[in-house]
């Protein structure tokens, strides 16, 4: 359909030149202040006064952002995986089956989210103690597996009962086990929501910052780069070269996540699948 | 074929019962007492019933200035962070596969830059004597001395919805985004050629279809907006000393944990469950009644 | 099917890794480790410092010194969830806010037995023996120790034949003159958030901040002193000008940005400023100095002593052995050594006494008035809630913004003040 380059489509061109602008100015000015030596003075301007890679480089040795990165995609990868797993299958459960409790499963589910962090800290802080996870990036995951569950669960949910019924069981009459119809026709219809759930999991395990530092203590091997981008907040000055610096250096793995799973979001109903 | 359902949902639910039950049920314990760090210290307990509640409804600075606040805040930023992560979603979902990855990960910028950041940035677009906004300003001669928009509480707020617009609108249309490619392509064709317009097209079949997308959406954002701390609070004034746009993640922790006074805090923070958990049970009791239908 | 196997295969190693990678919790051994938190940032070269503090404690005793570096930033919630969850070091860092509320918790272990059998009784700082005592007993171990005075442009004030001010009319002269003839800088900021550079102005005026008398905490606030000089300190931004509209809104971090920018000429500043400041401005070198806040008509206002204590925990079970190594930091070549590498004061007077006699212009007048002009607030816990609420902040702020007078904002602040002292 790209016969005319019409009004339509110069609208289009407007509207997406604006989005772009709104979206990614905030993040420009993070970028240039970056390269900017003096932008521990807190400076303004469009673009840096003196270029530098100096920050990047203080971000790395001294900052130990290399340790960081690791630690936060050991953290990241497997809360991803995990907890795709498990709302999967509570989804299943709860889209599926109509059971006592269905709705009031589902709303508890949802509480996590609502209590507010700071009451919750040392509760948790006690409770991760008494199961021996702290100090390792192993209860750490636990802890954001928890806080990305109910959104996974409630979202793919939805997309779980949008699959008709019909689909699966031609699954069965075809012959397919349960766990074949699952991955045949269930997964790929399921696969947007999915990836919406992956792309938010991954940033809840990425950007937390309370609950990895009062877990990780005194660890600091294990510390993850929100705890790491916090250490150039200091008590009386902001470092902000290189907090600019850490902070992109934290912004693009997440937009490296997106592009290799946005692939999935266009899973949809495949055409002819529905017979008649 | 009951325990089906009972067990698909065993992994998840072990996990969260095990990890958050008892530190909930604990922190409902704390709100029953005065739990300060001298109680952490000693690990004693210091029931005083249900003296916090009194005490924080009570406090006139609640109903005057903070619940205000993050009612209005949360009204107008839900509304603006889901109406436009809906527009972006659909102006998304009629690209093609290269622009629509563009756009993508431009918006996946705005998501995955750390709040932190974010918010130190539109402070310093706003700043009163060098920031962008007030050059510009003057320099088109429409201001002539300095304003410094962190004092007047709208303004203050509006920079605050622009800020959590512009982090949070990324989630509503990703997500929003995954249920619109679900959405049968054949209806929404049929209903095209039947002569029906955009906005008619958009209520009749992708809202309906699309209804506990939102539904999550509305609620979770919901959830944040009324949680709104750190946003708020390294903005300028905004960790107390302007008593005018106090809202009650800053309120909440200024009374309370800022003072060691963890009972206190338990208490604000078993209300504020209670009722985000209101606002959640009614949404879904309409959701799940229409449904049924 | 090769592909089913491969992420479970991925998992199992990937879970074996992650128990792997856990760390340690910090045990206390007997009599062998000395477990220790340590602020970060303070010291540029803190690990390197450390690392020779561990080889002469181990000579000294014999036994291991762990040093954690703890970041500033929730510093406050670290400590809160060790005492919560039975993780607490022997001997820790405490900023000097934080000494008396841990001490009044009951998770500090009293050293004044250990000071005076030390003979160290008469050689510590006032300022911050005062902050570090809680009950009648030391609990924080004076270590290092700042304070705020006024940092001026000295190429400013030689190009306009200005002399340093030496009280609060002198102030307003320089000022005036720096106004007219060059506008493009802010002759003397006042920062509506931060609350340490308000009490020296009701201070010098005669003011007090809060008395304790009988049983109750009286707010001095809304003396006629003090309003005086809030008063005085208000006026520089509301009568005449010599402040900007964003500065109704900083806090000190701000001052200290703008100033780096090169837009100020005069601040009231901490004496570890001016390191961090030619730090992000190198092209400020020789252009700074400094003079203790002057007095209403003369000599020096007080002016608040920040810092840090070294504290032992209640919990530890090598007692001694923490004192030990507290005395090592705070005493001899190591204090010494610190306050080099850091830019702050050593907390025992006899050092001190080289910092006074010291000729460098950045630090001589800093230490006048640690000495001659040192102030100190409520030592309590109920003091500390005055602060996180922000009493005095947003008296100032409301005052800067127009919305309050200056009676009315002292009243509702010495109100709130009196409230939150003796209500709770």
């Amino acid at each position: 359909m790209r016969r005319n380059f019409g009004p339509r489509t110069v609208v289009k061109g407007v509207v997406i030149a604006a989005l772009l602008i709104f979206t990614l100015f905030p993040a420009y000015w993070m970028i240039s202040s970056s390269f900017d030596a003096r932008a521990s003075s807190g400076g303004q301007s469009l673009l840096p006064q003196e270029f530098t890679w100096d920050n990047y480089i203080f971000v790395f040795n001294e900052g130990r952002f290399g340790v960081f990165l690791r630690n936060s995609f050991v953290v990241a990868f497997f809360t991803v995986l995990i907890s795709g797993i498990l709302a999967l299958l509570a989804s299943v459960a709860v889209a599926r089956f109509r059971f006592k409790f269905r709705t009031s499963v589902l709303i508890l589910v949802l509480t996590v989210q609502m209590v507010p962090l700071e009451a919750l800290v040392i509760p948790l802080f006690v409770q991760v103690r008494d199961l021996h996870m702290l100090n390792s990036l192993l209860g750490l995951v636990v802890v954001y597996l928890a806080f990305s569950l109910p959104f996974a669960i409630w979202m793919l949910r939805g997309f779980v009962a949008a699959v008709p019924v019909e689909l699966e069981e031609a699954a069965y009459l075809d012959g397919a086990s349960w766990g074949r119809m699952f991955r045949s026709v269930m997964l790929p219809l399921v696969a947007p929501g999915l990836v919406a759930t992956s792309i938010f999991s991954f940033i809840v395990a990425w950007n937390e910052f309370i609950f990895a530092m009062t877990l990780l203590g005194g660890a600091s091997d294990t510390y993850t780069v929100a705890i790491g981008l916090k250490q150039f907040f200091g008590l009386h000055s902001n470092d902000w070269g290189p907090v600019m610096a850490a902070s992109t250096i934290i912004t693009i793995p997440v937009m490296i996540f997106f592009v290799i799973v946005q692939r999935r979001l266009s899973g949809g109903l495949v055409s002819g699948a529905v017979k008649g | 074929m009951r325990t089906r359902p009972w067990l698909l949902l065993a992994p998840a639910l072990i996990l969260l019962g095990a990890l958050l039950v008892w530190p909930l049920v604990r922190v409902f314990l704390f709100s029953l007492q005065d739990y300060g760090l001298r109680e952490i210290v000693t690990g004693e307990s210091n029931y005083i019933g249900f003296g916090n509640y009194a005490e924080i409804f009570a406090n006139p600075m609640l109903w005057t200035v903070v619940l205000p606040n993050t009612i209005g805040f949360a009204v107008v930023a839900v509304s603006a962070t889901v109406i436009f992560g809906t527009l972006v979603a659909m102006l998304m979902a009629s690209l093609g596969t290269v622009w629509r990855t563009i756009v993508g990960s431009a918006i996946m910028v705005a998501w995955a830059m750390p709040a932190v950041t974010g918010t130190y940035v539109w402070i310093w677009i706003f700043d009163a004597d060098q920031g962008l906004v007030n050059e510009t300003l003057k320099s088109l001669g429409l201001m002539d001395e300095s304003f410094n928009w962190f004092t007047n509480p709208f303004t203050f707020y509006a920079i605050v919805v622009l800020n959590i617009v512009h982090h949070g609108f990324p989630f509503v249309a990703i997500t929003v985004l995954a249920g619109l490619l679900g959405v049968s392509k054949e209806m929404l064709e049929a209903a095209e050629m039947d002569g029906a317009g955009p906005i008619r097209r958009f209520f009749a079949i992708i809202f309906p279809t699309l209804k506990p997308v939102f539904s999550v959406v509305i609620i979770l954002s919901t959830i944040w907006d009324f949680k709104v701390f750190a946003q708020i609070y390294l903005m300028p004034g905004g960790a107390g000393s302007n008593r005018d746009v106090l809202n009650l993640g800053v309120w909440s922790y200024v009374e309370s944990f800022g003072q060691n006074r963890y009972g206190f805090g338990a208490a604000i923070a078993v209300l504020l469950t209670v009722l985000l958990l209101i606002i959640t049970a009614i949404y879904v009791r309409t959701l799940f009644k229409e449904e049924k239908e | 099917m090769k592909k089913r196997y491969l992420p479970i295969a991925m998992f199992a190693i990937g879970a074996l890794g992650l128990t792997a990678c856990s760390g340690g919790a910090a045990d206390t051994a007997e009599g062998d480790t000395l477990n220790v938190w340590i602020m970060q940032g303070t010291n540029p070269d803190t690990e390197a410092f450390f690392d020779t503090v561990g080889d002469a404690f181990t000579e000294e005793t014999g036994a291991t010194l762990n040093v954690d570096f703890v970041q500033w930033a929730d510093a406050h919630d670290r400590f809160v969830t060790a005492i919560a969850g039975g993780t607490t070091p022997d001997v820790a860092e405490t900023g000097t806010t934080w000494t008396a509320e841990f001490a009044d918790a009951g998770a500090l272990a009293p050293i004044g037995d250990y000071v005076t059998e030390a003979g160290l009784d008469d050689d510590l700082v006032d300022g911050l023996v005062e902050s570090g005592t809680y009950d009648g007993s030391l609990y924080g171990m004076p270590w290092y120790a700042g304070v705020r005075s006024i940092i001026y442009r000295t190429d400013v004030f030689d190009e306009l034949g200005l002399a340093a001010p030496t009280n609060w009319q002198e102030i307003v002269d320089a000022a005036t003159v720096i106004q007219a003839e060059r506008p493009d800088l802010t002759p003397f900021p006042v920062a509506g958030d931060a609350e340490m550079l308000t009490y020296p102005w009701v201070w010098g005026a005669g003011g007090e901040v809060a008395t304790l008398e009988g049983d109750e905490w009286v707010s001095g606030l809304d003396s006629a002193e003090a309003r005086d000089g809030i008063g005085f300190y208000t006026g520089l931004a509301t009568d005449h000008g010599f402040s900007t509209a964003g500065a109704t809104t900083w806090k000190e971090t701000d001052i200290l940005d703008n100033f780096a920018q090169g837009t100020v000429a005069m601040a009231i500043s901490g004496s570890w400023t001016p390191a961090a400041l030619l730090e992000k401005a190198p092209d400020l070198e020789g252009k700074l100095g400094a003079i203790a806040i002057p007095g209403q008509t003369s000599g020096i206002s007080p002016s608040v002593l920040g810092g840090s204590h070294l504290s032992m925990f209640n919990t530890s079970e090598n007692k001694d052995l923490a004192w030990q190594f507290m005395q090592l930091m705070t005493t001899g070549d190591f204090a010494q050594q610190w306050a080099d590498q850091t830019g702050y004061f050593p907390g025992t007077k006899s050092l001190l006494q080289t910092s006074m006699e010291s000729a460098d212009a950045l630090v001589k007048p800093f230490a006048e008035q640690m000495v001659d002009g040192g102030g100190a607030l409520p030592v309590t816990p109920k003091f500390g809630a005055v602060q996180a609420k922000k009493t005095t902040n947003a008296m100032i702020q409301s005052i800067l913004s127009g919305q309050k007078t200056v009676d009315e904002a002292t009243a509702d602040a010495a109100a709130e003040m009196n409230d939150i002292m003796n209500g709770n």
